[in-house]
């Protein structure tokens, strides 16, 4: 890391800590214009989210940021190649249904899981896969390709929630997985299980290709420019399905965790709202993480304690849920600020390249 | 500096930010009509339960000094569930001096840490789970909190410290039963239908309430205008889903094709099908409200599709609600030595029952005050009310002597060789029983 990129960094996280003052600030507004305390919502929500002197909410917050590191990395690693893949919402249905359908089946105990992770990583490649098909082969805009397959997803999870993987005696869920597929939890009576190690570990590796890789190197110069990764005899078409394919993959694994590690139910349930909206939250964690696989790290927990802290705003201070949301989603839009700067920044420096290149 | 171009736009943007969301505070404000929700006004409650003797907050063990709901994520405003819940905590909340708190959940990934969160206080003398969808999450924390009280609403949790409150939807089910059939004959429809979710056992008491409630409502139609019609055909249809809108649409169309003037609603969103079917049905023929109707289910569903749903079978949630907080209370000051277990709430309790103008009323009121703006309240008040008026109310206090009637004989009336007792007694049903009741009461 040179000199510079250093300091580049340094301002940045100046720029996010004026951005979470200025959402907290306007918050606080907002709160008190409701009728509420800002300062008892706002230790609410400390209190139920990084609140060291009690492991119970660090680990809720760890496990609200499980999901949302994957799916995150998804956004990330397709943003470093150039790529706006808001398709981990819909991968994230595919991977979960994966692991429903390997729940559903009759096998030996010790199966269950790695087949579940398995199935639920293939189905979310397919599913970036198909994107990245219209993409290369095509040059299908990928924002529209991935928001029509989110949907997609979307109702052949219910579809197959509803007729054909239903528990048969609470058919508002699917079958769970069994107990002998679920991942341990970390914290006992949390939520937080294994699966958060799986998706830092995931996340590492993520950062691990793409700078220490010769595909990662390629990701990163079809990111600067097509032109610019030819002349350097890089196949972007390729590069670019390889993205969508790990792309997949990482949220397939995310919908997977979400069956496999996140008691109680263990299944999809009523209108999969339990796997609903991860995708989407992905991309503000991977704005405010610059969309590097490290940063996304400490942003996905920033994230999941917000989720958290939304219990101790209603229970510890009385505010109701919509206002709640209202507040976090200004938070987070604050937050999210200075990382799509910062991205508009570098595209706009990147085209200015491509221009001198004559791309 | 490349730096200070960073912080630069990244100050424009943030105060674009601000002044959005200045704008958006403002317009929302100024939508809202002032509903401080701290200070919640508590709308006059329709329940016709008896008041029972104020406990008081005296007897409420040391530190307890609250009791929580915790909503689905349909939330408050949904004109269900949680509205009534909603009702009944404040109520108990109002009549037993504690504080009431709302916990609502986002997506169902909540409702554990919710649990938890609210058990970890320590101060709530009983935490209510308004809906089934709950039932592992409170399994779990039963577990994990043995000396916390915990209630789930429609919903059966076997552990100590939970309470499972169930409604005794048979009994319900035959007063709609019993409307349905006369609304059918008054109008010379040759037919009644019920229109059910998946094929499980706990739907079968509706069935049964249902089928005996029609023979009964036509028996009672002979008697008071002497005419001594065919016996009305009962078609019942299982669409597989509860969750399917477009099954439960075509399951009614075709229904209504082979004669039906009424449809219950027994499959949960499959119904809003329902009740499109008959809405569209009305319309092809230039009605502004039935024949035929639809019937509503679990909540006072009449505001729907005003004008075309006659009346809904409700669980009253809020008694529900308001009984557990009791039962804690009364546990609590010695009363009782079990906290645990079933409690079934039916007619007698005033956990079931026929939907009324005023029930339609209060849940207008509360869903606007809880932020819903998509409701004309005087104009579906309106609509239900020309529609119930259309009925001679001869029909209606027939339901309500029927109501009488279970309450305190269910043995008194036989149709086809069944008292309701005798469908009463067959709770819970097997697919063996509900083909009894089917054959006897001759349905299909």
């Amino acid at each position: 890391m040179s000199a510079s990129v250093k300091l580049e960094y340094v301002s940045y996280i100046g720029n996010v800590l004026l951005a979470l003052i200025t959402g907290l600030a306007i918050g606080a507004i907002i709160i008190s214009w409701g009728g509420y305390d800002p300062i008892s919502a706002y230790r609410g929500l400390f209190e139920t989210s990084l609140n060291i002197a009690d492991p119970y909410y660090l680990a809720m917050t760890l496990s609200y940021a499980t999901p949302l590191m994957l799916t995150a990395a998804t956004f990330a690693i397709s943003a470093r190649a150039g790529v706006f893949n808001i398709g981990a919402e819909g991968q994230v249905f595919m991977g979960a249904l994966g692991a429903v359908v390997v729940a559903s089946l009759k096998l030996p105990d010790q199966l269950y899981l790695p087949m579940a992770l398995l199935l639920g990583i293939l189905m979310g490649a397919l599913w970036g896969l198909i994107a990245g098909l219209f993409k290369v082969l095509r040059n299908v805009n990928e924002v529209v390709v991935t928001i029509m397959l989110n949907w997609i997803a979307y109702w052949i999870v219910e579809y197959a929630r509803i007729y054909v993987y239903y528990d048969r005696y609470r058919p508002e869920k699917t079958i769970s997985m069994p107990r002998s597929g679920v991942l341990p939890v970390l914290v006992p009576g949390s939520e937080l299980s294994a699966s958060f190690i799986i998706a830092l570990i995931v996340t590492i590796i993520i950062y691990l290709v793409l700078w220490r890789t010769r595909l990662g190197y390629s990701i990163r110069v079809v990111g600067i420019g097509l032109k610019t990764a030819k002349y350097a005899g890089i196949n972007p078409g390729l590069t670019m399905l390889y993205v969508f394919i790990i792309g997949g993959m990482i949220s397939g694994l995310a919908g997977a965790l979400e069956i496999c590690g996140r008691p109680p139910t263990y299944a999809i349930t009523t209108g999969a709202s339990n796997i609903a909206g991860l995708g989407f939250a992905g991309i503000s964690v991977s704005l405010l993480g610059l969309n590097h696989p490290i940063f996304i790290i400490p942003a996905s927990i920033i994230i999941g304690a917000l989720n958290a802290g939304s219990r101790g705003m209603q229970i510890r201070a009385g505010v109701p849920l919509e206002m709640v949301k209202a507040v976090q989603g200004l938070i987070v839009i604050a937050l999210a600020v200075p990382g799509f700067t910062y991205m508009l920044r570098k595209w706009r420096i990147r085209k200015a390249l491509r221009g001198e290149t004559g791309d | 500096m490349k730096n200070t171009g960073i912080a630069k736009s990244t100050a424009l943007i943030l105060l674009l930010v601000v002044i959005v969301a200045v704008v958006g505070v403002v317009i929302y404000m100024s939508l809202t009509q002032p509903t401080p929700a701290q200070t919640k006004t508590s709308p006059t409650t329709p329940s016709p339960t008896t008041t029972l003797p104020t406990t008081g907050a005296a007897t409420t063990p040391a530190g307890k000094t609250a009791i929580a709901v915790v909503y689905d994520i349909g939330g408050r405003g949904d004109l269900s569930f949680n509205d009534m819940a909603y009702l009944g905590g404040n109520r108990a909340a109002r009549e037993f001096g504690l504080e009431l708190k709302e916990v609502q959940s986002t997506t169902e990934a909540d409702y554990l840490p919710n649990l938890r969160t609210l058990a970890r206080e320590g101060k709530y003398l009983v935490i209510i789970a308004v809906g089934f969808l709950m039932t592992d999450a409170i399994t779990q924390v039963a577990d994990e909190f043995p000396n916390q009280l915990f209630a789930i609403i429609d919903g059966y949790v076997e552990k100590p410290n939970v309470l499972s409150v169930l409604f005794k939807e048979h009994e319900g089910s035959a007063l709609v039963g019993a409307l349905a059939a006369m609304v059918a004959r008054y109008y010379n429809y040759s037919a009644v239908g019920i229109v059910l979710g998946m094929e499980i056992p706990v739907l079968y008491k509706f069935e049964a309430g249902y089928y005996w409630g029609v023979r009964y409502g036509e028996k009672i139609y002979n008697e008071k205008t002497g005419v001594n019609a065919s016996p009305l055909r009962i078609i019942y249809t299982y669409t597989g889903a509860f969750n399917d809108p477009a099954r439960g649409k075509t399951a009614t169309q075709a229904q209504l094709g082979m004669g039906a003037g009424v449809v219950y609603n027994v499959a949960g969103a499959t119904g809003l099908g329902i009740f499109e079917a008959v809405e569209e049905y009305c319309k092809s023929q230039g009605k502004t409200q039935g024949p035929p109707f639809a019937i509503g289910v679990d909540a006072d569903q009449d505001w729907i599709k005003p004008g075309f749903i006659i009346a809904s079978m409700m669980k009253r949630v809020d008694v529900g609600v308001y009984e557990a907080v009791r039962r804690a209370l009364d546990y609590y000051a010695g009363k009782i030595s079990t906290y645990g277990g079933v409690l079934e709430l039916g007619l007698k309790e005033g956990g079931v029952g026929v939907s009324t103008l005023d029930d339609l009323d209060t849940f207008l009121k509360i869903a606007i005050q809880a932020g819903r703006k998509d409701i004309n309240r005087d104009e579906i008040y309106a609509k239900v009310k020309a529609m119930r008026d259309s009925l001679p109310s001869w029909i209606w206090d027939a339901v309500k002597n029927l109501e009488d009637q279970l309450k305190n004989n269910p043995e008194a009336v036989q149709v086809y060789g069944l008292t309701f007792a005798d469908i009463a007694s067959r709770v819970p049903y097997s697919s063996e029983s509900i083909q009894y009741v089917r054959s006897t009461l001759k349905v299909g």
